[in-house]
C-alpha cells in the first residue's frame, strides 16, 4: 500500500453559535461532523451532495482556510493541523483551490500578471525572468496567451476567468488541487471546455484531485472514487463506477433519481425526498438521514449507522447492511433490493413535511 | 387558436455604446394548457422575452416591435404590448402569474405569507380580507404545504429555500391564471427539492390546466418536464419541436451541441455496467464562447462556433426558422444537407 498523498481522518469543523449581549456560544453548527477519506496521488475524489452538507468546509478545512475543530488531516504523511508558520505556508504551495464564481475570486484590481506572481513572491519561486516563464507556461496550459498577463479579470468571459483561476492555482506547481464546484458558475457550453481542461492538466502534471459539486454527471466524469455527504457526514462511499450502479445509501438513490435526464425513456420514476434538509446546528439522532427516509425503522432514529463495507464500497445505513448480509456480501443483489424498496410510492403526494 | 402568441419581438437596450438588440425577432406560441420550455444561456435573451410579455423590461429596454397577443376564453384578444398600463396591470398576477428564479426577491421580508398571497387576491378580485386571507390558505394546501395553517402568520425567512418557491407558486396561482410563467424556477434550489417543485408544477397543470412557460438553461428539466421546446442562441430562437422530436432528433448544431456536452450518467439503472466514461475520451465541447449583445455575428449567429459552418454563406445570410418537418423547426440553412443525428450524441463525423 502507498502512503494516500491526503489522508483525513474524523475531520471536525463546528462554527460555534454565539447569542446575547455577552455573544455567549450557545450551540455549535456541525458543518463537517466526523468525516474521514483518503486520496492517494494521481486520483480525484469526488464530493457530492446538496448545499449545506458541508463538502465546501470539507475542502476549506484541508487548507485551513477555516479551521478544524477535530480530527486529523495529513498531507504526504504531514499533520497539516499541528503545522503553522512556515512550515504551513510550504505545505500550502503544495494544495491549492478553485472556487466556483470566478467573478469573485479574482480582484478586479489587479492585473492578470499580479493575479499569478502572488503566490509565486509568497513562496519564493523563482527569480523576475523566471517568474514571467512560469506565468507563460501556466496560462498556455489553461488555453491563455501571455497577452492575458496585461489585462485585468472583467476583460475576460466567466470561462476565461475560471482558466485564469486554474493557471493561478497551477503556477505554483501544487500536487493537490481542491475544486470546488469549479463548474458550476459556468454557461453549459462552457463547463465541457473546462471540464477537459481539469481532466487534461491532471494527466500531464500528475495532479491529485478533490472534486467538490452538486453535478452528479460531471462528478462521475471525472472521478475514480466518489463520496456522498449528507449533513456533515459521509454516508457512502466507492469507486465512481460502482457507486453509479450499485447505489446502496436511500439518500444516494433518492438523489440520482432526482437529477432530469434528458435521456428519452428515462422519464422516470423520481424518487421524491419529502422535507427539507435539517440544520446542521441541530442534526436528527441516529441517522442523520432518517427523518427524510422512506425505509426508516427504529433503530434508525437511534443509533448511529456504522460503515458496512463490502470491496471497498463503504455505506452508512442499517438498512443497506441488512440487505447486504442477506444478499450474502453481493452488493449487486443488495443494490437491486435497495432500488426496488424505494421504488416511488404514495410519498410524493404527501406534504413537504417541516 | 393558441392562449398567446408572440410574432416577431425585438427587444433592444440602448445603452451609451449604443443599440443592444437582446431580444431580436422571437415568435412563440403556447397552447392552452400545455408546458412550453424556452432555454438557452445567460445572455441569450430568454429572461428578456419573458419580462418583456408582462411589459417588465427596465429602462435603458425598450420593445421595439412584435406583437404579444392573449386570447381568452371567448375568443377576445388583447396585444400586451400596446395594452394601456392600467389593464395590463390585471393581466399581472391575474391572467398570467410568475415565478422567478430567486424566491426571496419575489417575497417582501416584513410581510407575513399570508398577508402576501392574499393582497395578490385582494388585488384582483372584489373579495373581503377575510375571504382572501381564507383563499391564501387553500392555496397553500394546493401547493402542499406542510402545516398550511401556522405558515400564513410566518415570515419568508422563516422558511427554506423549497418552501419559499411554494410560497411563490401559491401567490402566482392565486388568481387562477391562464399562464405562468416560470423563469428558472428550480435553478436556486437543491437537486432533491427541485424535484418536489417539479412534481408540484406538474400535478398543477394537470388540476388546474394552467398553462407554463418554462423559462430555463437545464435541458435535463426540459426534457422532463414540457411538451414543446424552443432554443434560444443570441437573441433568436434557433430551433422549435415537441420535446420528444427535439431530443431524439435535434438538427440545430447548437442544439446537438449543447446535448453531446453532457456525460450523461448511466445511472443506478445500468447495474454492473460501470460508467467507462475515461475510456470514452474527452467531452464534446462547443468552441468559443456565448457572444454578448453588442458584439453578435453577422449571418448566422453560431456561424463562428458550428462546426459544419460554410463560407461565406453562413457568415453572409441570417437562416430562416424553416420547418424541416411538420412542428419541427430550425433556423440553419443546412439542417436538410446534414442530416439527422444518428445517435441523439451526434458526433461531426456522424454528421458531415
Amino acid at each position: 500500500m502507498t502512503q494516500p498523498l491526503v489522508d483525513v481522518v474524523g475531520l471536525e469543523t463546528h462554527f460555534p453559535v454565539r447569542k446575547g449581549l455577552l455573544r455567549r456560544e450557545v450551540g455549535a453548527v456541525r458543518a463537517v461532523d466526523g468525516v474521514s477519506f483518503s486520496v492517494e496521488r494521481g486520483r480525484t475524489l469526488g464530493l457530492v451532495g446538496e448545499s449545506g452538507c458541508g463538502k465546501t468546509t470539507v475542502g476549506r478545512s484541508i487548507l485551513r482556510l477555516v479551521e478544524p475543530t477535530g480530527g486529523s488531516v495529513r498531507f504526504d504523511g504531514r499533520d497539516v493541523l499541528a503545522t503553522g508558520g512556515a512550515d504551513l505556508r510550504g505545505l500550502r504551495r503544495r494544495m491549492q483551490i478553485v472556487f466556483q464564481d470566478p467573478y469573485g475570486s479574482l480582484n478586479p484590481r489587479m492585473k492578470v500578471r499580479s493575479i499569478l506572481e502572488e503566490g509565486l513572491i509568497i513562496h519564493r519561486l523563482g527569480g523576475a525572468d523566471d517568474r514571467l516563464e512560469r506565468m507563460t507556461r501556466a496560462l498556455a496550459r489553461t488555453g491563455l496567451t501571455a497577452a492575458a498577463l496585461d489585462r485585468y479579470p472583467h476583460e475576460f468571459s466567466g470561462g476565461q476567468r475560471q482558466r485564469i483561476a486554474i493557471a493561478r492555482a497551477i503556477v505554483i506547481e501544487p500536487d493537490f488541487l481542491v475544486l470546488d464546484e469549479p463548474i458550476s458558475a459556468l454557461d453549459v457550453s462552457i463547463q465541457a471546455q473546462v471540464v477537459n481542461l481539469l481532466v487534461e492538466l491532471r494527466e500531464q502534471l500528475g495532479l491529485t484531485y478533490l472534486f467538490i459539486s452538486h453535478d452528479l454527471s460531471v462528478v462521475e466524469y471525472v472521478s475514480d472514487d466518489v463520496a456522498v455527504m449528507y449533513l456533515g457526514r459521509i454516508v457512502e462511499r466507492a469507486p465512481a463506477a460502482r457507486l453509479y450502479a450499485e447505489p446502496l445509501h436511500p439518500y444516494t438513490l433518492a438523489l440520482f433519481s432526482a437529477v432530469p435526464s434528458v435521456e428519452p425513456g428515462r422519464r422516470r420514476r423520481r424518487i421524491v425526498l419529502t422535507g427539507d434538509v435539517p440544520s446542521p446546528a441541530r442534526p436528527p439522532s441516529g441517522c442523520r438521514f432518517h427523518p427524510r427516509c422512506p425505509l426508516a425503522e427504529q433503530v434508525c432514529r437511534q443509533v448511529e449507522p456504522p460503515a458496512t463495507v463490502i470491496d471497498g464500497h463503504a455505506v452508512h445505513c442499517h438498512v443497506a447492511a441488512r440487505e447486504l448480509q442477506q444478499a450474502g456480501g453481493d452488493a449487486a443483489v443488495a443494490a437491486a433490493r435497495m432500488a426496488a424498496l424505494m421504488a416511488p410510492t404514495a410519498a410524493s403526494a404527501s406534504p413537504a413535511a417541516v | 387558436m393558441p392562449l398567446l402568441e408572440i410574432n416577431n419581438l425585438v427587444t433592444a437596450f440602448h445603452t451609451p455604446a449604443g443599440r443592444v438588440p437582446a431580444v431580436d425577432g422571437v415568435s412563440l406560441s403556447i397552447e392552452r394548457g400545455k408546458t412550453l420550455g424556452l432555454v438557452g444561456e445567460s445572455g441569450c435573451g430568454k429572461s428578456v422575452t419573458a419580462m418583456s410579455m408582462l411589459r417588465l423590461v427596465a429602462a435603458p429596454g425598450v420593445i421595439e416591435a412584435g406583437e404579444i397577443l392573449l386570447r381568452d376564453a371567448t375568443g377576445g384578444v388583447l396585444d400586451l404590448v400596446t395594452l394601456p398600463e392600467p389593464q395590463l396591470r390585471e393581466v399581472r398576477g391575474g391572467r398570467i402569474g410568475m415565478i422567478f428564479q430567486e424566491p426571496m426577491t419575489s417575497l417582501n421580508p416584513v410581510f407575513t405569507i399570508g398577508d402576501q398571497i392574499a393582497e395578490a387576491v385582494l388585488l384582483h378580485r372584489n373579495v373581503s380580507r377575510a375571504e382572501a386571507r381564507g383563499r391564501a390558505l387553500e392555496m397553500l394546501e394546493l401547493v402542499r404545504m406542510a402545516d398550511p395553517k401556522r405558515r400564513l402568520d410566518e415570515y419568508p425567512h422563516q422558511l427554506s429555500g423549497g418552501m419559499r418557491q411554494r410560497v411563490v407558486i401559491a401567490m402566482a396561482l392565486a388568481c387562477e391564471p391562464d399562464l405562468i410563467i416560470a423563469d428558472e424556477p428550480t435553478t436556486a434550489l437543491d437537486v432533491t427539492i427541485q424535484a418536489q417543485i417539479l412534481d408540484l408544477l406538474a400535478d398543477l397543470r394537470q388540476r388546474l390546466g394552467t398553462a407554463i412557460l418554462l423559462i430555463t438553461h437545464d435541458l435535463g428539466v426540459v426534457a422532463e418536464t414540457c411538451d414543446d421546446v424552443a432554443v434560444m442562441y443570441a437573441g433568436r430562437i434557433v430551433e422549435q419541436a415537441p420535446a420528444h422530436e427535439l431530443f431524439g432528433n435535434p438538427r440545430h448544431p447548437y442544439t446537438i451541441g449543447l446535448l453531446a456536452a453532457r456525460p450523461e450518467r448511466r445511472g443506478p439503472d445500468a447495474h454492473g455496467a460501470g460508467s467507462g466514461f475515461r475510456r470514452a475520451g474527452p467531452l464534446r465541447t462547443i468552441p468559443g464562447m456565448v457572444p454578448a449583445p453588442q458584439h453578435f455575428p453577422t449571418g448566422c449567429r453560431f456561424h463562428p462556433r458550428c462546426a459544419f459552418a460554410r463560407m461565406p454563406e453562413c457568415s453572409g445570410v441570417m437562416p430562416a426558422l424553416n420547418e424541416l418537418k411538420p412542428d419541427h423547426f430550425v433556423r440553419c440553412s443546412y439542417a436538410d444537407a446534414l442530416g439527422p443525428p444518428r445517435r441523439m450524441d451526434g458526433t461531426a463525423e456522424e454528421l458531415a
